[in-house]
């Protein structure tokens, strides 16, 4: 054996493989996720160390593993479920860092793992793939510069090529990172961030992260608020100014900075241009917009068609009545010429009263005088209603400025249900009970949104029921009710109801259990996002056989409360 | 004197039945009225009826079906379904309804009354 030889084989005995131990639900969703972690292997492979990647489905499998050998870093799945927290257990006793895989909503899941001593969360969002490598190596780095302090000199240049990776992947990833420090100053910033804020390589470092975020306060600026209490935000939405002062919505999520001491060194903000999400949600918004007026063109149609038919008929009938009327007038005319002549000749006043009374007869005079007050009046109330679709019509289409103004809930929710019964009168009670509300600051016209969605539904779940209940009686129950500091609108229809495994569902974009061309699937989702940006809730009740309710509810705004509540 | 034909209106719609009466009034026929599909069937039961124009969309039974009832039960009488959307119901569904001629919602009134003559076998006016 050579001497070279033999450094080299020292050398191998000091690059312990890192193993990583994965623990997952589910065989597919396991390969998916840790495709960020596999990535992990060719660059430590070059720092002289190997990872040796274990996935476990099977907990006890899990469990075992992590009590058995020691895992330089375990990552656990929140779909575990009750063995995510048994493994996190064994993670803590076997002192292995844990990362724990969140689901993207799952604020508390979070803050619950972190307090059980998860060193790191990551959620399963949009960023994931970029986000789980960095949180791997962030905890592989802390390991390495623990293990390494004593034999610092020969590791410097492993540690360092480390960090080169990581800068790698911060500088090209896809989303905007910033590294703010304690003072609140940016100290770092990718080239996406500086991209998406529009200044110069190296215009960001130093600026006080306040600076671009000016129309916010601070306990809005999520990295302050990191800054303030340590504690990691996710997925909120902001405004932030560019450098040429345009304003531009981002999703912000951030977590606190620390050192392989555990102190805080500053804040790591990761963000999104919302831009063009922002503008496909608005496109979706018409596009359901334009679905649902699609669907109630017929019955508005239809509606109007009615009475536009008999006030129609009745113009040209009473152009007849007025025709024969006045051939009466013209008798009357020659019996008054012959009455008031200066020679009055009886015989020829005799001949124009006959001439009279056979014309009165002939085009039935008496009938005429009646009828045309009652074509007149059948012919008003048909032009009265034809006004009273377009009001609605008018008040559902009116323009949105974008602005919240204080807005009847029960106007808006009533003439949304008087243009949709246009549709369903044929098969629909419609039974309504409104209680007295203090007005509401919001987007009618996204309001009305909402509810038609809900009448639609409500109206085709009836129809479906009817198709094979040929008896029912298809009802809908709307009513509105002022409750403590929230005003509660429901909607409620005997039709089919909604199966569990469906429920689970109906919120989802494209959802939808109907036919081609009658149902998009996005009613639903894009009234639930509606009614959230309002600060406002919607729910569902339902039975498969008995029907469902759906339930809005608003908050008032703080300074309606105390003069518009209603005395109990 | 021989006896008017008798023709029976079918309408949801109060006032399109009313219209149709102002309009038919001088045309020499008896008119009757119905305000559902139900209530036709009980005129039929009593009255001998020579024409039936019935409007198509009416809550509980649509024209169409009151007219395919009527063909399934071997009534042969001439009928006339009044729509504001004609081209939505198929042909085959208008054959096995048998009906005679379609009229559009609103009407004309002169096509209206050669319309009627035309179904009736009475001459154009
Ligand atoms: N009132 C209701 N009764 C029964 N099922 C409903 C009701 N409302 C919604 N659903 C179910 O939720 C699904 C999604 O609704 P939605 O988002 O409005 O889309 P779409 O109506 O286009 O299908 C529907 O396809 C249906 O299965
Ligand atoms: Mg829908």
């Amino acid at each position: 054996m050579t001497e070279g030889q033999g450094e080299r084989e020292g050398a191998q005995r000091a690059r312990e493989p890192l193993r990583v131990l994965v623990a997952e639900a589910d065989e597919a969703h396991a390969r998916e996720q840790t495709g960020g972690v596999l990535d992990l292997e060719g660059p430590l492979r070059r720092l002289g160390h190997d990872v040796t990647l274990e996935i476990h489905r099977d907990q006890g499998a899990a469990l075992t593993a992590l009590r058995g050998n020691h895992a330089d870093l375990v990552v656990l799945d929140q779909a575990l479920g009750e063995g995510f927290w048994r493994c996190l257990e064994a993670a803590r006793e076997a002192a292995a860092p844990a990362l724990a895989v969140v689901r993207d909503d799952d604020e508390a899941f979070a803050l619950e793992a972190y307090r059980a001593g998860a060193a790191d969360c990551v959620r399963l969002g949009e960023d994931f793939a970029d986000l789980l490598p960095i949180a791997a190596f962030e905890q592989l780095r802390r390991l390495t510069h623990i293990q390494q302090r004593g034999e610092a000199a020969r590791l410097g240049k492993t540690v360092d090529e480390l960090r080169r990776y990581n800068q790698h992947i911060i500088q090209n990833m896809n989303s905007a990172l910033v590294v703010v420090d304690p003072s609140a100053r940016i100290s770092y910033a990718n080239p996406t961030a500086e991209r998406l804020l529009g200044g110069e390589p190296g215009e960001l470092m130093g600026s006080p992260l306040r600076r671009w975020f000016p129309s916010l306060e601070d306990d809005e600026i999520l990295p302050l608020r990191t800054l303030a209490d340590g504690a990691p935000y996710r997925g909120a939405e902001m405004v932030v100014a560019r450098v040429d002062g345009r304003l531009i919505p981002i999703g912000m999520s951030c977590a606190p900075l620390i050192d392989g001491a555990g102190a805080r060194e500053g804040v790591v903000a990761i963000f999104q241009d919302l831009t063009e999400i922002k503008q496909l949600e608005r496109q979706v918004l018409q596009t359901e917009k334009m679905a649902s007026i699609g669907q109630l063109a017929a019955g508005v149609a239809h509606e109007i068609n009615n009475p536009m038919g008999f006030v129609h008929a009745n113009l040209g009938q009473l152009s007849e009545y007025l025709d024969d009327l006045g051939k009466v007038w013209d008798r009357l005319e020659g019996l008054r010429a012959a009455a008031g002549s200066e020679r009055i000749d009886a015989d020829e006043v005799r001949r124009a009263a006959a001439e009279l009374e056979a014309v009165i007869q002939e085009v039935d005079a008496g009938f005429l005088l009646r009828d045309f007050g009652t074509a007149i009046r059948e012919s008003l109330e048909g032009s009265e209603r034809i006004r009273s679709i377009v009001r609605d019509l008018r008040a559902f289409s009116y323009q949105d400025t974008g602005e919240r103004v204080p807005t009847d809930v029960n106007r808006a929710l009533d003439s949304t249900a008087n243009i949709v019964w246009t549709m369903m009168k044929h098969s629909v009670v419609l039974t309504k009970q409104y209680d007295e509300l203090p007005p509401i600051s919001c987007h009618p016209v996204q309001l009305q949104q909402v509810f038609m969605n809900l009448l639609v539904n409500a109206y085709q779940a009836i129809e479906a029921r009817a198709e094979s209940e040929e008896t029912l009686r298809g009802e809908i129950k709307l009513r509105t009710a002022l409750e403590g500091d929230e005003v509660v609108i429901q909607v409620a229809d005997n039709g089919t109801g909604i199966a569990p495994d469906v429920m689970k569902r109906i919120f989802d974009p494209f959802f939808t259990t109907k036919e081609v061309g009658v149902g998009m699937g996005l009613g639903l989702s894009t009234s639930f996002n509606l009614v959230e940006q309002l600060g406002g809730s919607l729910q569902v009740d339902s039975e498969v056989g008995r029907g469902s309710s759906f339930e809005v509810r608003l908050s008032l705004d703080p300074e309606d409360r105390v003069p518009a509540r209603r005395a109990r | 004197m021989s006896e008017l034909p008798v023709i029976l209106l079918v309408d949801d719609e109060r006032h399109i039945l009313s219209a149709l009466q102002r309009i038919l009034r001088r045309e020499g026929y008896e008119l009757l009225t119905a305000a559902s599909a139900g209530r036709a069937q009980e005129v039929l039961a009593e009255r001998k009826v020579d024409l039936i124009v019935s409007d198509q969309k009416m809550p509980g039974t649509h024209g169409i079906d009151f007219f395919a009832e009527l063909q399934r039960a071997g009534r042969r009488t001439p009928r006339v379904l009044l729509t504001g959307w004609p081209e939505e119901i198929p042909q085959r569904e208008l054959d096995e309804a048998g009906v005679t001629a379609l009229l559009p919602k609103p009407w004309d009134d002169a096509e209206l009354k050669a319309t009627l003559r035309r179904c009736l076998g009475l001459a154009e006016a």
